[in-house]
């Protein structure tokens, strides 16, 4: 900017870096207490860096409370979405960016299906349930997982839809015309070149999945149980393992945290139809 | 021309002597998806609003259903707890729309100064975009524990008494409130972020031309050219936020009291708690026809973007 004081260019990134510590102090306070043991976690004052660092929380949490079965069930529902939203979309994005239906179906598919995003799953949930434990899909990961899929599939059409769009068609019209057919162009052009934006697509779907908490509260208990659920569970437990909470929290976030810088570059589309947290 | 005939050809039907599956790709492509819509939405839709006309029970042997017309919806319409939910969800959401869009904007004006640093600041400011929402709701429970919490702490430092953050009727709600905005400010941003980014630059080089102070630029420049995705990102938050479960579940499963019971949150324990069923059916079938308007008007939005010609 053309003559701008320093004072103002100091205010400014005095405000910047304000900022950023407000978004990171509770991450760092979940961190920092994750270490501490169960005298220091309850210290009057707390202490703002943990003084006596233990890793006995987590040591707790994945060897006495097994919480590692809770990740497996998080990581296995969260593949599953991912793989059948993944699949699914991307069709859909394929078929509506190439082909136009009669009867402008195209238009009304599309809108249909980002309407669904914008509905509140509270809304289906009980029929949810009662078909799910007619079908004994109830407590499953894969029951749990084919939710998942549904309700972040419009998240991939969207998102697919865009990268389709960016690929030039007339490389899949050659191949047209050298005799591919309409599939092989889908599989040998679109998706090889769509292929970063299906990653980035397939980690958001996983992230919102691992995330995901009100259906993952209704539609599991005991045996499929995923992280979130078992995480807020502890929270009315009032035993004394606070730090063990703490722990909880940072591991379920860590997974979220390395996949997202994976698909950074592309969370701004995604985010376009909604956040990754549901 | 070549090029003129190829692209015809893609778009149009596939030669009559193409397998029957190629010509009629299209269908195929779009099939599983309409398939998992009836499965996930359209038939359980159906069903919730059968429930809603239900007296519902969840027995051993299956679910008996017994038609009662509109009582579940007259019950809804006197119950002092639904009145109490739907003010407390128009708070929740007129507050933390507000302090979220007006603080993205802020931080999205800020960030597109010359800034050092930016990209690292951009990427540190997202962090709480993906985090699980069940650690940031832990997170901040322990920092507003009444006795060991860091609040209390920094409150004590400067000689308050201790506040009951989350056990205190007037503080509860906001206090969780905050944790919303600490966790969706930095969504509102990066999206208003990418907008002014994508701004022209010709309107900025002629307001500076004619010497027009910052305040005015903001005014007469960005804020019309910004109004689109201002709208989109504030509907978009107003969708999310009207929805608001986990974290007032994790942190005091709508307490103290019936302080923050949402309607999310009431229609889950209407059903889920209560076993009732019908009622809670009733209840989302109400909520769902509120949603339906502000959730057409967004998607109609984007949807201009799409059916918008390219190329």
């Amino acid at each position: 900017m053309v003559g701008e004081t320093s004072v103002g260019r100091i205010l400014k990134h005095a405000a910047a870096v304000a900022a950023v510590l407000l978004v990171l102090l509770p991450v760092y306070w979940m961190v920092n207490m994750s270490f501490k043991g169960r005298s220091e976690f309850t210290a009057r004052p707390p202490t703002l860096v943990v003084e006596e660092p233990t890793t006995a929380n987590y040591r707790d949490l994945l060897v006495e409370q097994r919480f590692d079965r809770y990740g497996r069930n998080s990581l296995v529902v969260a593949l599953i979405a991912a793989s059948l939203a993944v699949t699914i979309g991307t069709l859909a994005a394929y078929g509506l960016s190439r082909f136009r239906l009669p009867k402008n179906i195209n238009y009304h598919l599309l809108f249909t299906m980002l309407t669904v995003r914008m509905f509140p799953p509270i809304v289906t949930i009980v029929p949810l349930f009662v078909y799910y434990r007619e079908l004994g899909l109830l407590d499953t990961r894969l029951g749990l997982g084919l939710v998942h899929a549904f309700t972040e599939l419009p998240l991939v059409i969207w998102m697919m839809i865009g990268f389709f769009r960016d690929i030039p068609r007339d490389m899949e019209e050659a191949a047209l015309v050298d005799g591919d057919n309409r599939l092989q162009v889908l599989r040998k052009i679109a998706i090889p070149l769509a292929a970063p934006g299906l990653a980035a697509t397939f980690i958001l779907v996983f992230i919102s999945s691992w995330n995901e908490f009100l259906l993952a509260l209704v539609l599991t208990e005991s045996n499929a149980q995923t992280l979130p659920i078992a995480v807020a569970g502890q929270i009315t437990q009032y035993q004394v393992k606070y730090g063990n909470i703490m722990a909880a929290g940072v591991l379920t976030t860590l997974p979220v945290l390395v996949l997202a810088l994976l698909a950074q570059r592309h969370l701004t589309r995604g985010l376009a139809v909604g956040g990754v947290t549901g | 021309m070549a090029t003129e005939a190829r692209a015809a050809r893609f778009t149009d039907e596939a030669p009559a002597r193409a397998p029957w599956w190629e010509r009629n790709l299209a269908w195929l492509l779009v099939a599983p998806t309409v398939i998992m819509f009836v499965l996930f939405a359209f038939i359980p839709s159906l069903t919730a609003i059968r429930y809603a006309f239900s007296r519902v029970r969840l027995t051993r042997a299956g679910i008996t259903q017994e038609f009662i017309r509109f009582e579940n919806f007259e019950r809804a319409f006197d119950d002092p707890i639904v009145r109490e939910a739907v003010g407390i969800t128009l708070r929740w959401v007129g507050v933390v729309t507000l302090a979220e869009v007006g603080l993205g904007l802020l931080l999205a004006l800020l960030m597109t100064q010359n800034i050092r640093w930016r990209a690292l600041f951009t990427s540190l400011l997202i962090i709480p975009i993906i985090m699980p929402p069940v650690s940031v709701a832990i997170a901040w429970f322990f920092m507003y524990e009444i006795n060991f919490g860091v609040f209390n702490y920094l409150l004590g430092e400067v000689g308050v008494s201790p506040v009951r953050w989350l056990s205190d009727v007037d503080y509860a709600l906001y206090a969780m409130m905050a944790v919303d905005v600490w966790q969706a400010t930095p969504f509102t941003f990066l999206l208003l972020y990418a907008g002014l980014l994508a701004l022209p630059r010709d309107p900025y080089e002629a307001a500076a031309i004619d010497g027009a102070t910052p305040w005015q630029i903001f005014r007469t420049v960005t804020l019309p050219l910004l109004a689109p995705i201002l709208l989109v990102v504030t509907l978009l938050r107003v969708i999310d936020a009207a929805r608001i479960f986990d974290k007032i579940w994790i942190m005091t499963q709508g307490g103290p009291g019936t302080s923050a019971y949402t309607m999310t949150l009431n229609i889950y324990i209407q059903g889920f708690r209560n076993l009732d069923f019908g009622y809670s059916s009733a209840l989302s079938f109400l909520f769902q026809i509120v949603l339906i308007v502000i959730a057409t008007v967004y998607v109609k939005r984007v949807m201009a973007d799409y059916a918008a010609p390219r190329d």
